[in-house]
């Protein structure tokens, strides 16, 4: 019997590993530059929080800062949709005091994420917001994540926070000019449908009236398109609709504000030059003021 | 049911304390039953076709060695191989055959519609098929003795650990191993439970890790850069290794703690330094059955050189066509059977080339094992491809130099990952070379503690949960 002692010893050193590993990865995670990282530590209070998917990192920080002389913090994350949104808002907001603006870039409705969500397990021991989502759309996960604290470390959310550890993650966004291969793709017969599922207009929703409750402005923008993009989404109006109809807010539509085509990197992201450029056209708009609270 | 599934993890935790708690006719019950409940799991028709399959050989075993007229042995034998292979034949192939039928007709004129029917391919057929026709072919020429135990023979055939997806294994090797009394073996769990734990190493960690990056470039590879899509063809060498490599160690770790021996599937036949070594190497129970049922059957290397290659071309196109039914498969057995041909038609020359040009010998292994890979790796593209379409598009793109740079690339995490993986794979398979893992944790409890454990925190960390079916059962 006693030959087989080993097994007990696997069990008890998985287990005691896996916490160990577990909690010097949350202390990597928590030292990092990256966005959440900071957040959750407290080192995020800013004036402005700015929300949005890919699209949303178009709200090029280093500028703002420097041409309002104020604090910013970004929210934005690829693909990150209406729910891990609200979930990272409300934290936010019971970690800081009221930021005077909230920018929310509205296409994060295009989509349902739930890997991102999952992703973000590397966050869920700072959030109980994050594991309810979580134990809501995979209860295996959930269970997952609980037997085993490293795994909460199994994403990209977790590779971006190592990758960030030593520096700023405030200029995230893409450095180069769309590709004539991209543009070639733009045939007469192209279509793009903005497939968004009906809830996350109403998810939105949710969360602009848990910041008006809070008194807090909340500015709602379409980022630009590579504009002859534009003219082949086949949806773009019902979809602003639909989402103004679930904010009962008015959604200020740049999809075609940037013209220039030096200013994009593919068919919906500006690229650095172009975001500051759009970024100047949101101050003169009037859409980051604040004296227009 | 598959390995990588919490059902497997509960099927299997109720099943071995029980198979360890019965003995004799009980224990192969449970084997048996046990085995129809996992393939059943899928889907329960099929049990039907497997019980067939079981019921139909048995039987002509048993006839065939008690005649000794040839003409009826003959008729028996072509009985189990043409039922064997019609099952294969019409839930494989009928709609690939009807399909390239309906391709002729049109070319040659014809513009009336085939029509096609619904078949769903049984799981694992192609495996528990050839395992089934090894064991009437054995008897027919005298190879081995025919299994007078039905429950043995049912056992052998549908026995679950490599029912789905190999490795082959034969009549004389399994059967025999009923004879041995298998009892609770200190030395067997060990050895079992490490290569179970790698196995899952390679399927979860690895080969689901790469799938995705995988699949997004042959869904679109026009879409790509050629360095992402180099990437893609990479990853996509190793994902098919680690899932089907993987699958054979689970499936041959879960035996040997069961007390049975099967064969290797797989010796790292990236490693190859030519065509000849990696049939050695990869599907190791697939090749030899070819070599030894149709190769050498069809004459081999026995008749001039002319008819080997021939032999060589026949059996390597008929092994493409056993993995799926698709002209692309063929087309990978077809490259696969020239490069065996160039290999024998140039090899002599290209290794006095290189001796000629005083390269080391470690250099010259190298770079045929380097020749090899990249060979390898080009006849995997159609492997994966959906049609020659797509496997152009791909090969086109790789040649597209222009975008060849870094940025190019996207989906880093997934490249950053999948590289960590396969360095750790490598590095574990290279190494065990030196330090032969195995008998290392049999000897040394601490190493055996540490290397499980540091398996399944990799397995933890890095592992990909999405329950991905193993590639092969498509085959």
């Amino acid at each position: 019997m006693k030959k087989w002692y080993w097994l007990i010893a696997i069990v008890v050193i998985l287990f005691v590993g896996d916490r160990i590993m577990g909690k010097l990865l949350e202390n990597i995670v928590l030292s990092s530059q990256f966005r959440y990282s900071r957040m959750y530590r407290g080192d995020a209070a800013a004036d402005i929080l700015l929300v949005g998917n890919s699209r949303g990192l178009i709200f090029y920080q280093p500028y703002l800062e420097e041409e309002l002389g104020v604090k910013t913090f970004n929210l934005s994350y690829n693909g990150l949709p209406a729910d891990l949104t609200d979930a990272l808002v409300k934290d936010y907001l019971d970690l800081y005091s009221k930021p005077k603006l909230v920018l929310i870039d509205v296409s994060l409705c295009d989509r349902i994420n739930k890997e991102l969500i999952n992703g973000f397990a590397t966050y869920a021991s700072q959030s109980e917001r994050i594991k309810e989502l979580i134990r809501n759309q995979d209860a295996k996960v959930a269970g997952g994540l609980e037997v085993s604290w490293l795994y909460r470390y199994n994403s990209e959310v977790f590779q971006r926070a190592l990758f960030y550890k030593n520096k700023s993650d405030e200029d995230w966004l893409l450095d180069r000019k769309i590709t004539e291969e991209i543009k070639a793709k733009l045939t007469p017969d192209y279509e793009f449908i903005i497939k968004y599922p009906k809830e996350m207009p109403k998810q939105l929703g949710e969360t602009v009236a848990y910041l008006r409750k809070q008194n807090i402005n909340v500015k709602l923008v379409l980022n630009p398109y590579y504009p002859p993009f534009v003219d082949h989404i086949t949806n773009l109006d019902e979809f602003i609709k639909d989402i103004e109809v679930a904010t009962q807010m008015k959604v200020v539509n740049y999809a075609t504000a940037v013209q220039k085509e030096a200013y994009f990197g593919d068919f919906q992201h500006l690229n650095k030059a172009g975001s500051k450029v759009y970024l100047e056209q949101l101050i003169k708009d009037g859409v980051i003021d604040f004296d227009n609270k | 049911m598959v390995f990588n599934s919490i059902t497997f993890l509960i099927f299997i935790g109720l099943f071995f304390p029980l198979y360890f708690s019965l003995k004799g006719r009980a224990r192969l019950w449970l084997c048996f039953l046990a085995s129809y409940l996992f393939y059943g799991w899928w889907d329960w028709r099929f049990l039907g076709l497997i019980a067939t399959s079981t019921v139909l050989d048995f039987w002509i075993g048993q006839t065939l060695e008690q005649t000794s007229e040839t003409n009826k042995r003959k008729r028996l034998l072509w009985l189990s191989v043409a039922v064997n292979l019609g099952f294969l034949a019409f839930f494989k192939y009928f709609n690939f055959f009807l399909d390239s039928f309906q391709v002729l007709l049109t070319n040659i004129g014809y513009s009336g519609e085939l029509g096609s029917l619904q078949i769903i391919l049984p799981v694992g057929i192609s495996f528990y098929t050839f395992q089934s026709m090894s064991y009437t072919i054995d008897i027919y020429y005298g190879k081995i003795k025919h299994e007078k135990d039905w429950l043995r023979f049912a056992t052998f055939i549908a026995f679950f650990p490599q029912l789905v997806a190999g490795p082959i294994v034969r009549a004389k090797e399994f059967l025999p191993q009923f004879e041995r009394e298998r009892k609770l073996d200190y030395e067997r769990i060990i050895v079992g439970l490490g290569q179970v734990i790698w196995g899952f190493f390679k399927k979860v960690a690895v080969a689901d890790s790469l799938a995705p990056f995988v699949d997004q470039c042959f869904a679109s590879p026009t879409s790509f850069g050629s360095l992402h899509l180099l990437i893609g063809v990479i990853f996509y060498s190793f994902q098919i290794y680690c899932d089907f490599s993987g699958y054979s160690d689970i499936a041959i770790g879960l035996a040997r703690m069961m007390g049975f021996d099967f064969p290797k599937n797989f010796r790292t036949p990236y490693f190859s330094k030519d065509f000849s070594e990696f049939w050695t190497r990869w599907h190791i129970t697939l090749s030899s059955w070819l070599r030894d049922y149709l190769y050498i059957p069809l004459g081999g290397n026995r008749h001039g050189t002319f008819h080997t290659y021939k032999n060589l071309m026949i059996t390597m196109l008929l092994g493409g066509l056993w993995h799926g039914a698709s002209w692309v498969f063929v087309f990978w057995g077809f490259l696969h059977g020239m490069y065996l041909v160039i290999q024998r038609l140039f090899g002599t020359y290209w290794g006095q080339f290189l001796q000629w040009i005083r390269t080391p010998k470690v250099v010259r292994q190298l770079i045929n094992m380097a020749l090899v890979y990249v060979f390898t790796c080009l006849a995997w593209i159609f492997f994966r491809a959906t049609d020659f379409e797509n496997a152009i598009q791909l090969i086109s793109g790789l040649g597209n130099l222009e975008s060849f740079n870094l940025s190019q690339v996207t989906n880093k995490f997934w490249v950053i990952k999948g590289f960590l993986l396969i360095g750790v794979l490598l590095l574990i398979e290279v190494s065990d070379f030196r330090f032969d893992y195995k008998s290392l944790m049999v000897k040394s409890v601490a190493f055996r503690v540490a290397s499980m454990s540091v398996l399944i925190w990799l397995i933890a960390f890095m592992g990909t949960f999405d329950s991905n079916a193993f590639i092969y059962f498509q085959f």
